[in-house]
Order: C-alpha cells, then structure tokens, then sequence
C-alpha cells in the first residue's frame, strides 16, 4: 500500500472496529504509531472473522488510564470488514492511528465498509467515539447501537476511524467515494439504519465483545479546521481528547465537494467499484498534478531551502543506514529510565549492569561523525523528537568557550526542560569539532565538556554552598572528523557512531519523491549522476536541485553536469590527490563524473586544482618526491627522473621565494609544479601511494639529534664558564656538528682494559684520568640501563655517539666500548661528580661567612689558580702525586660539612700529618668571592690580606 | 679540563705561532690608540678567534680573560622569544646572530645598541670603547648587516666592532668598506707541524714522530684546530702513538664518500632510493646540506674521468644555490644525483647529452 509510509495514516471506517487498549504511553504530540495494514483491500474482506483476536475482548479499546489527553491510544486493530457485494457493512481490520495530529479533519463514512466512524468534525460539528451511556455531550450526534445499549457497560468504547487526508492524497480513497456527511441527521440515521439492519449477524457472533462505532459525519464545511480538541468518552465515562492539527488545506478542499454527493448512498455502492474509484480519483489526481507542475509550483514562492522543506521529521524517513538511526535512538532510549523515570524500564534494561546509581548509561555523551550532508544533525534531531524530548542546540554560530559550558549547558541540562515545555531537554552539540580545548589547554571548551559529564554530586563541605548536580540529560555531539584533535579527549568518554555514504539507490530514490513533490522532470541517470558527483551529500543534491529548478524545468544529465561543476572538488586529501597524481582517472570515476575522452586526457586544470585544494601542497610535493623513484624502472636514460627532480627543485624554490618574500600571490601557480607527475609517471596499475612518512620520520630524528647537540653545546658553554672559555669556541653549530662531534667521541674512547681501578697501570691511570677530566667536564656520563634483552648497558648522557653512528653501526676505528670499560670509568666520574659537589656546595654555602669559600674554578682544578691562569702543563707532569693530594683534599672537602652545610674545618686539618698539611695549606687561596649577580658596582679583585 | 685545542691555545700575541707579520701589526694597532673596526677573515681553523682573542688581551690587558657567558633573552616584533648565547668579560662582548637564523637582526640592533649607550665605567680601563664581536659574520642576513651599518659609525666613540667570518664574500660593501680587513691565512704544513710539536712538547712523552705530525698536517687541509683535534684523539686511541697510525677522518666524511662510490657503482632507481636514504642519514645527523653536496663532490670529481669533472662541479654549483635558497634540501641533493648519475651514464655509454648550458 502506497500510503503504508504515512504513519499519519488513519483508520477508514469500521462498522466495529475494535480497539484495543495497549496502555502504552504515547505523548499525544508524539509520533503515531504506525499502522502496519490498512486494508482497504478487498481482498482481506472476508477474512477477519477468522481472526482469533477478532473477538477477544482485548481488542476492545478501553483507555486504560483515567488521565485522558496525555494518555493516547494505541487502536492496535481495528477490524473492518466488508461485503461489497452484498452492502451489508463488512469489517475490516486497519490499524488505527489515533494521533491526533493527524486526525483527519473530515470525517468518513465509508459505504462500503459500512460504517461511518471519524473523529473530528470541524468546530461545528464533532462526534467522536461515543460510547453507550454518555450520549457524548459535546458531539452533535452520536450513533449508537442497540448492541451497545444492552451491554453498555461490559465493552469499551466505540471504535472510532479515522481518515487522513493523507490516505486520501495517496488515492486510497477518493473523493468520489468518500462519502462525506452531509446533513448530519442524513448520516446518522442512514448509519442507524444499516447498523440496525446488519449489524446483528455479525454482532450475534461477538456480540460481548462488540462496541460500537460512531459514526460521525461532517459537513463540507470541515475543511475549515481549527486547532481544537476532539472529545470522547470512554464507556466508563473518561473523557479522552484528541487534539487537532490542522493540515493541508488545499487538498481536502478539493475533496469536500464530492461528498455531499454521495452521502446518501452510502451503503450503495460496492466497494470493488469504490476501490476502482478511488484509483481513477488517484490516476486522475497524478495526471493533474503532472500537467500542470508550473502553476503549482510557481505559485509557491521558493522562500524555503529543499533541504528545510523536505527534512525528515519522523524516525521512518530517515534515510540512510537504519542500523546507525537504530543505534542512535537505542542509545537516546537507555536514558529512558534515568530521564522518565522507572516506566517501562525493566525489561528492556536488560545490561543493568551499564548503568550508573542515576541509572545513566555508562557512555553520556554520543558522538556522531560523518561527512557533510548525511543527515547527523536531523537524525539527532528526528531521535531527540520521537523519544520525547526538546532539543537545546549548540553548534558552530555560538561561541564555544568553556563558559559557554558553564553558563548555558549546565543550566539547561539541569533545568531538565526548557521553559515552557514539559519535555525533558536533550543537548545537541553540533560541529563540536570547531570548538577549542580538547587537546591542551584545561580551559577549553571540550575539557569543560568532559568534568561536566564526569562530574558527581560532592559532599556538602563548607565551602561548598550548593550541591552540584550530576547531569541526566543525554548529550549529542556531531562532528566531521572525528579525529580532529580537538576531540581526542571526548572520544574515550563517547559513544561513537559513524555515519556512512548511504546506498545511492536509496538516495535517488528519495530525491526522486522531492522532485516528483516540486513537479520536476527528472532523468533517472541525471540523479544517478548528480548522487555520484556529490558522493552521497544529500544536502549538496537537494541544493544543487533546486538552484537547478530555478532555470530548468526538465533536468537532464547534462544539466546537473553543468550544475555540479566543482562540486566536491575541496574533499580531496592528501593521499587521494598522490593517487591521482600518479594513476590516470578510474573509469568509474570519470563516468561519473561523465568525461568524454579528450576532456579526461586533459589533466592539467583538474589536477592543479585538486592540488590547490588538497591544502598541504607540501605534503603532496613530499609524496610526489617519495614516490617517483618507484615508477619507471625502466627509465634507462633517467630523463623523467631528471625532469621530475626539475619540477621539484622548481617547486621548492618558487615556494621558498613565496615564502620568504611574502609574496603569496604566486601561490596559485604553485600547483603546476607538481602537476608534470602526471604525465611523467602516471601508469594504471602502479603500485598505490603510500602516505609519505620517511621524510617526517626523519624530520623527528634529526630534531632528537639536534635536541643532543644543544644538550653538547649547553655543556660546552657551562663548561666554558667553569674554565674560563675553554671550550666555548666548539659551541658554535657548524664546528660542533662537523669537527668536534666526530673527535670528541674518538677522544672519550681509549682503549682502556676493564681492570681494577687499584691496579691499574700508570700509563693507564693517567689516561683514565684524563679521560674522567674530559668526561666531567663536558657533563658526560655513564648511565646504567638495561636493555631488553636484560642485559646491563652503560649508556652514555647525553648520548653524543650517535654522531660518529651512521646506518646504526658505530665507526670502525672507534674501539668498542665494553660495559667493564664504561662501569670502570663511570666509577670514577661519579666520583669525580661527589667530589666536585663537594666543594661547589663548600664553595657556595660559605663564600662570606669564613672566607674560606674557594673559587670554583679554582675549587674544581687545582691547577688553575685564582684568575683562571692555567699552570701550563702541571697536570701531566706530576700526576700521580697530585692526584693523590687531591684525593686527601677531597676528603677534608667531604667530611666537614656540619648539619647546616657548612664545613668543619678545624678538625679536618688538625688529623693530617704536618708535612701534607703544610703542603695544602700553600695550596689554599683565600680569595674574596663576588656574587655575580645584578649590581652594577664597580669589582675589583681583592686580597683578604687587605682587610687585616 | 680542558682539551688540548684550548689548552694550548695561545694567550697573547707573542705567543702566536706563525703569521708573525700580522701579530706585529696588531700589536702596533692595540697600541697606536686608535683601534679601527676590523673584519678578521680566512679559513676555518686559521687562527682567527686566537687572534682576536690575543688582539684584546694586548688592549685591555689580562682582565679580558675573565669571561662570563649566559644567555640573554630576546624577543622579535612578533613577541616570539629568542636564547642568545653571550660571552662577555668587562671589557667586550662576543655574541653569535646567526644562531637565531633570519631573527638576527633584533640580537645585533638590541646589542650594539645597549652596548654603544653606555660608557665604559672602569676609570682603569685601558681603552673608552667596548669591543664587540660578531663571530659567524658571513651568515649574517642581510637585515642584519644593514643594521650594522650606520651603528658602526654613529658609536664609534664608544665601541668597536670585530667581525669574524670565513670569506667575504657574503658582507655587504658598506661594511667592508668600513672596517679593517684582516686575512687570516691557513697555515702551512710546516707551521701545523711546528704546532703540533710544541704541544706535543708540553706533553710528558715531550715529542712526536715527525711523519706522524706530517701526515696530521696533511690531513687536516690546514685546519690547524683540526689537527691538534685529531692529534689528540689520536693520543687517546694509541697512547703510544706507534705502529701503523690511521688518522681518524670524521665520520660523515667517511659516509659522504661512500655515497660518492654508491654514485659512481651504478645508475639506477633503486639506486637512487638507496642513496636517498644515505643522505637522509647525513641529514639526520644534522650536516649541513652544502657540506654534504660539496664533500659528496669532491669525492664524486676525484673519481670521474677527466672530461666529466668540470660538468660535475658545475651542477653542483648550481644546485648549491638551489639549496641555500630552497627549503627543502633532499630534493636538491637528489636532483644533483640524479644529474651525475645522468652525466656519467651519458658518458659511459658514449651518448651524446644535451641540454648542458
């Protein structure tokens, strides 16, 4: 059945209509429940006496609920039957749809199925279900029967039936034999009269169960409607309204005369002739419209975009993938039990275990993603709607900082509703891909977002005046890319649903009823066409069609051609544009595009123009460079290469200019560099583009090494510092890469044998030593570390041998540096390391105190004194004593820091032997220490001598 | 502890080792009292910071030796922050531009200007002007230079200013014109000997082989901070420098020339992927691009028949301009291969190439 779709459809009429009492909660603005057969086919005549539920006494509609109008009516079943031949009133079994919405405005009794039942008349008139002992009050007329008088009070009410204009659209029913009321009176009486005469049989066989039926008649002037609420009363005297929408005035005008016609007849004609009526009215209707598109259309002004006029507004005309829509609306449900309440929770709950103590699910947010024009901001709307709630939409028109969340969002997800509505609110956060904070700062918008839904009542504490409230409202973001970075915070707390390119066939198909709907002349290919061009963008098709209404009539495939010129063209990425770059158009792509041969040969705009577009024309220079060296193997003689690599040396330079000149006017011609790819390299079956990622990686590797060399120049400089400028000369970026990188490390690894520092050699010794020297120096070190393999590595920090490391083998000439080498020298520099803070802390804790602070400089190297003056070669010479020596400083040095750090002096000099302390003594410098910090004063280097 | 390059780095003019000439006229100009602004040139490891290390120290005596080096912070027009490393002592200043790139301008106009503004207050100081030294002048842009210019004029009275760069050739003319050039030649094998003997001389084993230091000097294509580079490392590695010495080349030097082999062995894509991904490892390593392509070259000339090496050189000239002005430096050293590897197979295979302007 054509109008199966409609769940405006309503009930036709029914001599007995039953209905049954489904308790099921429907908000009366809510969306219909959708009947699943209408039968007005006479081939169900007949049958439905075989239907066990016919006569069970569950299909006897009695509202279940004493509220009446926020209560509604499930007519589940609705039997009618019919006879045509006989005109004796037959049953049928429609599904009755009791929304009031869409109730019809005028009523039907229908001859052939031999009852009249409608609902709403207009303002003059209304009777709607009556029931047996309330004469209904407001209703002129009300038809009972006698059934229903003698057992008034065992069954509900009479059914009623309910007749959309929409049913009559779809040529269910014409004008013609839709009987229309005329005088009331007339109607009534002829309705008594064939309930009278035939209902009894069938009334005999059910009769406990049997209601009865108003009929209801109107007069033509019903199609004036009013908002306004049709009344009912239940046989036990609830009142039930149905409130009333108005809709689609034109048509039933068109209808209205007809009837007053056929009133009388009512009963008379067959119904095998009103169904062929009806699908003439139907024929007739369709030829009518189709002659005469122009006038109807050109009459309505084009104020309203398609895509506004044609949203889908019921869960069912959605289109697209249903499971998604499914997914959605589940996840929108689960709120059910924390937002309604416990109604009818228990049994679909059947993962409690997802919920939380507010019974909400565990993922609060849900995040839908997909390309432009699909349709996610409708489905959440059309989900929000049909699961009863109001919308509170945010998207990229607002300004989305965090105190947006704090001013807005939190107020009206914990209101609950919005003012002057009864439904709970549900939060749209549309295009949240735009909106700031996801990735660093813990101000942003989507950070807010995340302590918003993460949050949980506090404990009162003092400080806290009021409790926070967690949040109960379900939220929907809606984004494009859902791997925008700003969203990688929001995507472990979402429920994700991605949304896909729709078959086209289901596309075309609905763009097809639009332009049916806008009287416009379609060619299937040119939709087939248009939906391949747009990739599936609905809203790009709805769009493009009506601008291409506006100047054509009849579209063709060459006029959407025309239209959609460069349609799509910004969607390129990276990857596609390389492929395309390098591999000649797919014949798919190019019929659907619809290319003639030349036009394809033709690359040169069509590529720099995806390139412009693609907006990482680097990236794609990258790629192209990366990839060329595997095409043409073949090439004996290099001349693509040789050309390829002019392209791009020209590339980089007209870029680097543009750059550097500021001059981005040139930026538009950038593109045609990289376009000769095409035509050098370009080969079908090649192998695919890979994503360029060597150059990346070894941008990565140089910035670590580069972050090495500043660790080493950093060292370099603070060492320079310590020893009056030694090595700051080697800091400088060129030397330090080429001379002192390589050299360092040869010098940093003499051929050492892994013995005991006790028994070492004296050459050995004065090698190690020079060696720790130069280590400490430097800041060099051995770390621990073990490998994966669980060995125990020295590893050096920072690690300046991956210098002398190319292709990851270290240098031939450089011994191998074994671990009882590097644990030997590591040793001794970390003692070196002890030592030395030992009289930087001695040095720095009392320069003033005791003027017995040292200079650093002088501190760390004996053998520079006081003004930096180096003792040339004293080292070397007499090393091993010296070192000895230094070795007793260390420990006056270590030993006499007291709790304060300062150190104990006395008795450190006191245990030495007279001779070793005579020779430190001459050693020790006394000199006054400057702080070097701000002051501007004069210095000027003074003996303490100076002040005794 | 210091290496042996800074450890016998000598401190005053007298102590110079050669260019006995040149330490003579500076010392006259340290003592004529009036010290121009000089512009110290010539190869990298000559002697030219030495130099100007022991000009100062003849001006301002011993207290220019104290030095304090940190870093100063400096921010651009468009408030991103620059680190310069500065060394000073109370006498002059030693900064290094080019270390902050195209942003080189705002370090030298804040510098010379701060340094210009205030007098010398050490009434015993021995000279009224501050000295400040530009090292790296030769990669200085061209922002920079011109706003060298007028400052060097306008502060005279308080400051002198001493450039060190490698050639001239990337000064402007403005700022040649106004200073004193000094040439800093590269020493002599005979002089690098003569070094390395002396510091070999403060060593305990007192001497070195003379065809050891001979074949140090050799290597270090007069680069005198090189040899005693590698003298030292060599010390390190064979203490008792006997046997059969390798001098110890560094190491991209060593992989530069393996890419030149790789060239040369044979033409052809994968061969070109495979070199690609060498010289990405050289850039990894952070050699400077030019550096690569030039001792690519020299490897590359050293190995090609006679008739090719001119063209060669010429590509590679012409690519090097390619580079320093483009940005991305792998597809200029690529399309250089490439060009050889074109060049050579050309050539070997007798065909006649064209397109050679």
């Amino acid at each position: 059945m054509e109008s199966f779709g409609e769940p405006s459809m309503l009930l036709c009429a029914s001599a007995t209509s039953l209905v049954k009492p489904q308790g099921s909660f429907m908000d009366a603005d809510s969306e219909p429940f959708v009947p699943t057969s209408l039968l007005l086919d006479p081939k169900n005549t007949g049958n439905v006496l075989d239907e066990g539920g016919f006569g069970s006494p569950g299909m006897v509609l009695c509202p279940s609920d004493q509220t009446t109008h926020d209560r509604n009516l499930r007519i589940s079943d609705a039997t009618l039957l019919g006879d045509a031949s006989s005109s004796i009133s037959s049953f049928a079994k429609p599904s009755a749809v009791p929304s009031p919405k869409h109730v019809l405005t005028d009523l039907e009794s229908d001859a052939g199925f031999g009852t009249a039942t409608l609902l709403n008349t207009t303002s003059t008139s209304t009777s709607l279900l009556s029931t047996s002992n309330t004469a209904s009050s407001s209703c002129r007329h009300i038809s009972l029967t006698r059934h229903i008088e003698q057992d008034d009070s065992t069954s509900g009410f009479g059914s009623a039936t309910l007749l959309n204009d929409s049913f009559v659209e779809n040529g269910l029913l014409s004008d013609s034999n839709i009987t229309s009321s005329g005088p009331v009176e007339d109607s009534q009486s002829s309705f008594a009269l064939s309930q009278s005469q035939d209902l009894p049989e069938v009334a005999d066989i059910i009769r406990p169960y049997v209601s009865t039926t108003g009929a209801i008649a109107s007069s033509s002037g019903t199609v004036v409607v009013q908002r306004s609420t049709v009344k009912a009363t239940t046989f036990d005297g609830k009142s039930v309204f149905f409130r009333r929408k108005p809709k689609r005035i034109g048509t039933i005008l068109q209808t209205a005369p007809g009837r007053s016609e056929k009133i009388g007849k009512l009963l008379d004609v067959p119904i095998h002739r009103l169904m062929e009526n009806l699908s003439r009215d139907t024929a007739a209707k369709l030829t009518l419209k189709g002659s005469q598109p122009q006038a109807s259309t050109s009459s309505r002004t084009e104020d309203t975009l398609w895509v506004d006029r044609y949203r889908p507004e019921r869960f069912i005309e959605l289109v697209g993938d249903d499971r998604v829509h499914r997914e959605v609306m589940a996840w929108v449900k689960e709120w059910d039990w924390c937002v309604f309440g416990n109604k009818k929770g228990k049994k679909r709950m059947r993962d409690d275990e997802n919920l939380d103590e507010w019974k909400r699910p565990r993922e609060k947010l849900l995040l839908i993603s997909g390309p432009p024009g699909l349709g996610k901001t409708t489905l959440a709307h059309v989900v929000a709607k049909h699961a009863g709630y109001g919308v509170f939409e945010i998207n990229a028109s607002d300004a989305r900082s965090a105190q947006i969340v704090d001013e807005r969002i939190r107020p009206a997800l914990e209101s609950g509703s919005m003012i002057g509505s009864n439904k709970p609110t549900l939060l749209v956060i549309d295009e949240i891909d735009g909106a700031t904070g996801g990735s660093d700062n813990s101000g942003g918008f989507i950070h807010k977002l995340i302590q918003l839904i993460q949050e949980r009542p506090r404990r009162k504490g003092r400080n806290e005046p009021k409790r926070v409230l967690p949040i109960l409202r379900p939220i929907v973001c809606i984004c494009n890319d859902l791997y925008a970075s700003s969203l990688s915070k929001l995507r472990p707390h979402a429920r994700i649903i991605r949304m896909s390119r729709p078959n086209d066939l289901h596309i075309i198909k609905r763009l097809r009823t639009i332009c049916d709907e806008e009287g416009m002349k379609v060619e299937s290919r040119a939709l087939t066409t248009l939906v391949g061009v747009a990739q599936g963008d609905m809203r790009g098709c709805l769009n493009t069609l009506q601008m291409i209404k506006s100047r054509y009539i009849d579209v063709t495939e060459c006029v959407i051609r025309k239209a959609t010129a460069g349609m799509k063209e910004a969607e390129a990425s990276q990857t596609s544009v390389l492929n395309d770059l390098f591999t000649p158009m797919s014949k798919k792509r190019s019929k659907d595009l619809g290319l003639t041969e030349e036009q394809e040969s033709r690359y040169v705009t069509r590529l720099s123009r995806e390139i412009e577009a693609s907006g990482a024309m680097d990236k794609v220079a990258i790629g192209c460079f990366e990839h060329y060296a595997n095409l043409r193997r073949h090439d004996g003689n290099f001349s693509h290469y040789l050309k390829a690599n002019e392209w791009l040396s020209c590339y980089d330079l007209m870029s680097g200019e543009m750059r550097s000149e500021r001059e981005y006017s040139a930026l538009q011609y950038l593109s045609y560099f990289l376009v000769p790819f095409y035509p050098l390299f370009q080969e079908r079956g090649a192998p695919r583009v890979e994503r360029p990622k060597q150059d990346w990686e070894h941008y990565t590797q140089m910035k670590t090494n580069e972050e090495i060399y500043d660790t080493l120049a950093h060292n370099l400089r603070s060492a320079a510092t310590r020893l009056g400028g030694a090595y700051r000369h080697f800091a400088s970026q060129n030397l330090l890469h080429l001379e002192f990188a390589p050299f360092i490390n040869r010098i940093i690894s003499p051929p050492l044998r892994p013995v005991n520092s006790q028994v070492i050699k004296p050459e050995e010794r004065i090698l190690l030593s020079r060696l720790v020297d130069i280590m400490v120096a430097l800041e060099l070190r051995f770390f621990l570390e073990k490998t994966e393999e669980g060995q125990n590595t020295f590893r050096l920090d920072p690690p300046i041998d991956v210098f002398v490391t190319y292709d990851g083998k270290r240098a031939t000439d450089l011994a191998v540096s074994r671990f009882a080498v590097r644990q030997l020298v590591a040793n001794e520099i970390d003692a070196k390391w002890v030592n030395q803070q030992a009289v930087e802390t001695v040095a720095a804790s009392k320069p003033k105190r005791n003027f017995f602070g040292r200079q650093t400089a002088s501190a760390y190297d004996p053998r520079i004194i006081g003004d930096g003056k180096l003792m040339p070669g004293g080292r070397d010479t007499d090393a091993p004593p010296n070192k000895r020596a230094r070795k007793e400083e260390d420990i006056v040095e270590k030993v006499p820091t007291d709790f304060f750090g300062r150190p104990i002096v006395a008795t450190g000099n006191t245990t030495k032997p007279a001779s070793r302390k005579a020779h430190v003594e001459k050693k020790y410098r006394v000199s006054y220490k400057f702080h070097e910090g701000n002051s501007a004063a004069v210095r000027k280097p003074v003996k303490v001598s100076a002040f005794l | 502890m210091s290496l042996w390059v800074d450890l016998y780095r000598p401190k005053t003019l007298d102590d110079l080792h050669y260019h006995e000439g040149l330490s003579n006229r500076l010392r006259s100009l340290a003592a004529s009292g009036d010290f121009p602004h000089m512009l110290f040139y010539g190869p990298s490891g000559a002697g030219k910071k030495t130099r100007i290390a022991c000009t100062l120290r003849e001006l301002f005596g011993k207290g220019v030796e104290k030095l304090k080096i940190d870093q100063r912070v400096f921010m651009t027009p468009s408030r991103r922050k620059l680190d310069v490393n500065i060394v000073q002592s109370n006498f002059h200043i030693e900064i290094t531009p080019s270390e902050v790139g195209i942003y080189d301008r705002v370090v030298i106009q804040e510098i010379l200007k701060e340094i210009a503004q205030t007098q010398q207050v050490d009434i015993s100081a021995k000279q009224r002007f501050k000295v400040v030294i530009i090292n790296e002048a030769d990669s200085l842009s061209r922002d920079a230079q011109a706003a060298l210019r007028r400052t060097m004029e306008k502060y005279m009275s308080n400051m002198r200013i001493i450039l060190c760069a490698n050639s001239t050739s990337k000064l402007i003319a403005p700022i040649k014109s106004r200073c004193l050039l000094v040439r800093v030649a590269a020493p002599s094998e005979d002089e690098i000997v003569k070094v390395l003997q002396y510091v070999a001389s403060k060593q305990p084993f007192r001497s070195i082989d003379q065809n050891v230091a001979r074949e140090i000097a050799e290597d270090s294509n007069g680069n005198l901070r090189k040899a005693v580079l590698v003298f030292e490392a060599l010390k390190m590695q064979t203490p008792d420098l006997s046997g059969p010495l390798t001098i110890a080349k560094p190491d991209w030097e060593t992989y530069c020339q393996k890419v030149a082999d790789m060239i040369i062995q044979e033409q052809s894509p994968q061969r070109v992927m495979e070199v690609r991904s060498k010289l990405y490892e050289l850039l990894v390593h952070c050699i400077p691009p030019n550096v690569i392509l030039k001792t690519i070259a020299d490897h590359v000339v050293d190995k090609v028949d006679e008739s090719l090496k001119a063209d060669i050189i010429h590509w590679a000239a012409i690519y090097e301009v390619r580079l320093r002005n483009g940005n991305k430096k792998i597809f200029h050293l690529e399309a250089w291969v490439v060009k050889v590897m074109t060049l050579y197979k050309h050539f070997f295979f007798g065909i006649d190439m064209d397109g050679f302007d």
